[in-house]
């Protein structure tokens, strides 16, 4: 469970001081998928990478599971990004020299994981986003929707307790984008992923179990249209 | 959380069965390598012209070293640490007094002789046996004061002659001609330039010959003037016997007939109608106890003999000059600053290409530390990439400076040691410090001008790999990869993982 209070990040740009996040509070339960719309350059990727420990808020404290990342060191957020969260990104960030396999193996490596059970792991991780098949091709060989299945492969190899995702479907046309939220809705319920999914597209945000919305670093909650998930408030209003 | 996942065939096909990713560190290895070939290329030839530079110039340098220690040993002899002699003008004994020679006349007039204000007119022939002007006598008594000396193992004279020989007449006048002709102390015949030569044919010297008309001839003089085992030579007016042949080392000038010491003596003059030399030699060879020892011996035979020129290796070494002295210099001196600046610049374009490269990986890096990989597995990586393309860049390197190697062997100009007079070793072709002719001067034999201070030896040398200097190739390849790595891991840890995902490729 994540619970942030009073979390700010301010960016220095030039003379100027920039509140990417001001003053938020959030609470989300385990096993919650809540996707955070908004405008471009109002938040939302700064308070992903919050939430995965890529950034430290200026001030404020987010915990997970009880932990607060800002007192942790940085090897020790390191682990905890190598056990417990898995990142998918807009632009799939594979190794482009890397196949698909190596690329989801990449993510056991930090976990001292053996050979034989590395490559088990991996094939199973493929399979299960449908791309056994496709195992030894390189990113330049695969379609945008291949290469973020293999993303999606490569967070969940390593059976993550959170998934954050920044736009999963930006650069995907619409029914692969149909097929990517398809894929996270099912391991989602499959997994009891506690998932972060950062879009700005209602449609896929409808799909999630609560949303909130991020404006000028503030989030404010707003109805879903999930029709599956129980919808809660977001503890920030 | 889900665990129902299937057990499926590899999808990567065989891999070692190693666990804590070391496969993978090598297949990442060795897809980025496959990846960055150009810049790889590029790397790896910097790297390779340095260090293929770094073993040319080692190469030549230690060729030249083994060129100058084989002069050395050609001079000396085998077994001879230390030469002893005295430059004119200096201590006691004989010598120091110039001697003058005028010839005058010519065809179709009397010809007249003057030497030391001496003259003589008529048809005549000047037949001497001088010693070399460039070392005065020292006694032979000193042999055995030095033999003494407590860091001496043996010690032996030598007198180094000059044979002149000219014949003027009213009808005609020929050049003087001239040979080396060095005494030889048969008590210890394993000293001195004859310890160094190879009995051709013949026999050598025997200890019972010191007073006999005995000779041993160069096998290249005997060679030019046709004199063969039981042939004559004459030396100051007496007929002496060659009993053998002998050859010294390639590259070297020695004498080109040995006599014995005490025949050397008894017919030897220090000049022309100079004093005779009788009691004296004009080079002392040493052996010292050790290798350790010999500076410990130079300093007694100087405190023994205080105006004596106290000759070693090392000191010779020094004063060798010529074109193997230059290439000696050239490949000490302009050789390694040369291996040095190619060397620096290729580290700085491994290092600059490095550095540009992870600043293009930067997002792939950040993508590795969100997924969980530290800094320092990431900066393995690249310090793996950066001393793999180093090991190329040194193979390259070793094989080019075995090209280079190859290449210098083949056209390799022959060298030449020019040896000062001062070191007492020479053979100087001079009539006399004064020695001239009317109408001009009268010049040598082959190779140097009357009373030259310095003899030219020609030397053939060929550039030399030693294992040390591939370890060191090896070394530096490591390096260069480990400086490259570094700065590009340098830039890694700088990286943050934020900053580094929100780079646009």
């Amino acid at each position: 469970m994540y619970k942030l209070t009073n979390v700010t990040r301010l960016y220095q740009k030039g003379r100027h001081t920039v509140p990417a996040v001001r003053d938020l509070d959030l609470e989300i339960p385990d096993g919650d998928w809540l996707a955070i719309q908004g405008r471009t350059g109002h938040g939302k990727t700064t308070l992903l990478q919050l939430l995965g420990g890529l950034d430290h808020a200026t001030s404020g404290s987010i915990e997970l599971d009880g932990q607060d990342l800002g007192r942790m060191r940085e090897r020790q957020v390191t682990r905890l990004r190598a056990t417990s969260i898995g990142f998918v990104f807009q632009t799939f960030n594979l190794v482009q020299t890397l196949t698909a396999a190596d690329n989801v193996e990449a993510a056991l490596i930090p976990l001292g994981t053996g050979w034989a059970e590395r490559r088990r792991r991996t094939a199973a991780a493929l399979d299960s986003v449908g791309l056994s098949d496709r195992a030894r091709h390189l990113p330049s060989e695969l379609s945008g929707g291949q290469q973020q299945r293999v993303a999606i492969a490569r967070a969940l190899v390593k059976e993550p307790k959170v998934l954050l995702a920044d736009e999963p479907t930006g650069n995907l046309d619409e029914d692969t984008r149909e097929d990517i939220i398809a894929l996270l809705e099912k391991l989602w319920r499959e997994r009891g992923l506690t998932m972060v999914l950062v879009t700005h597209e209602t449609a896929v945000a409808q799909r999630a179990k609560r949303i909130a919305v991020m404006s000028k670093g503030r989030l404010s909650s707003r109805a879903t249209g999930a029709p599956a998930a129980s919808v809660g408030p977001v503890p920030n209003s | 959380m889900s665990t129902d996942i299937e057990v499926h065939a590899g999808p990567t096909g065989s891999r070692s069965p190693q666990g804590g990713g070391r496969s993978f560190f090598l297949r990442y290895l060795g897809r980025e390598l496959g990846r960055r070939a150009r810049q790889a290329t590029v790397i790896a030839l910097g790297l390779a012209v340095g260090i293929g530079l770094v073993i040319i110039v080692s190469a030549a340098a230690t060729g030249v070293k083994n060129a100058q220690a084989s002069v050395l040993h050609s001079l000396y002899g085998v077994g001879t640490d230390i030469t002893v002699t005295q430059a004119p003008g200096t201590g006691s004994g004989l010598g120091g007094k110039k001697v003058g020679v005028q010839i005058q006349g010519g065809p179709g007039s009397k010809p007249s002789v003057c030497i030391n204000g001496k003259c003589s007119s008529g048809s005549q022939t000047i037949d001497n046996l001088v010693g070399i002007p460039t070392n005065k006598p020292i006694r032979y008594s000193d042999i055995s004061k030095i033999a003494e000396l407590a860091h001496v193992k043996a010690a032996a004279g030598g007198l180094a002659l000059n044979e002149n020989r000219l014949t003027v007449s009213s009808h005609s006048f020929a050049p003087p001609t001239q040979f080396s002709v060095q005494g030889v102390d048969l008590a210890h015949d394993n000293l001195g330039p004859l310890s160094n030569g190879t009995l051709r044919s013949g026999r050598t010297f025997r200890t019972s010959d010191a007073k006999s008309h005995v000779a041993l001839v160069d096998a290249d003089y005997a060679t030019a003037n046709k004199l063969k085992v039981g042939s004559d030579v004459t030396v100051a007016k007496h007929k002496f016997k060659v009993i053998g042949i002998v050859s010294q080392p390639e590259g070297s000038s020695p004498p080109q007939v040995y006599i014995p010491l005490a025949e050397a003596q008894a017919l030897g003059t220090q000049g022309p109608s100079g004093a005779n030399l009788k009691g004296y030699v004009n080079t002392i060879y040493v052996t010292a106890t050790s290798t350790a020892d010999i500076s410990a011996v130079q300093k007694e035979i100087k405190a023994l003999l205080p105006k004596a020129t106290v000759t070693t290796p090392s000191s010779l070494a020094s004063e060798i000059n010529g074109s193997l002295g230059s290439t000696a210099k050239l490949a000490g001196d302009l050789g390694t600053w040369l291996s040095i600046l190619v060397l620096v610049a290729a580290f700085a374009v491994a290092a600059l290409l490095t550095m540009s490269a992870v600043s293009r990986r930067a997002r792939e890096f950040g993508t590795l530390k969100a997924i969980g990989w530290r800094s320092r597995r990431i900066i393995g990586q690249v310090m793996g990439e950066s001393v793999a393309t180093g090991l190329i860049g040194g193979v390259t390197g070793i094989g080019l400076g075995f090209a280079g190697v190859a290449i210098i062997d083949a056209i390799a100009p022959k060298l030449t040691a020019v040896i000062p007079s001062s070191t007492g070793l020479q053979f100087s072709r001079s009539v006399g410090p004064a020695g001239s002719v009317a109408g001009g001067p009268v010049t040598g034999g082959p190779g140097g001008a009357l009373g030259s201070p310095t003899q030219s030896i020609p030397v053939h040398w060929s550039a030399s790999v030693t294992l040390a200097v591939v370890g060191l190739a090896v070394l530096l390849a490591v390096v260069g990869g480990l400086l490259a790595g570094g700065l590009g891991s340098w830039r890694i840890s700088q990286l943050r993982p934020a900053d580094a995902l929100a780079r646009v490729d």
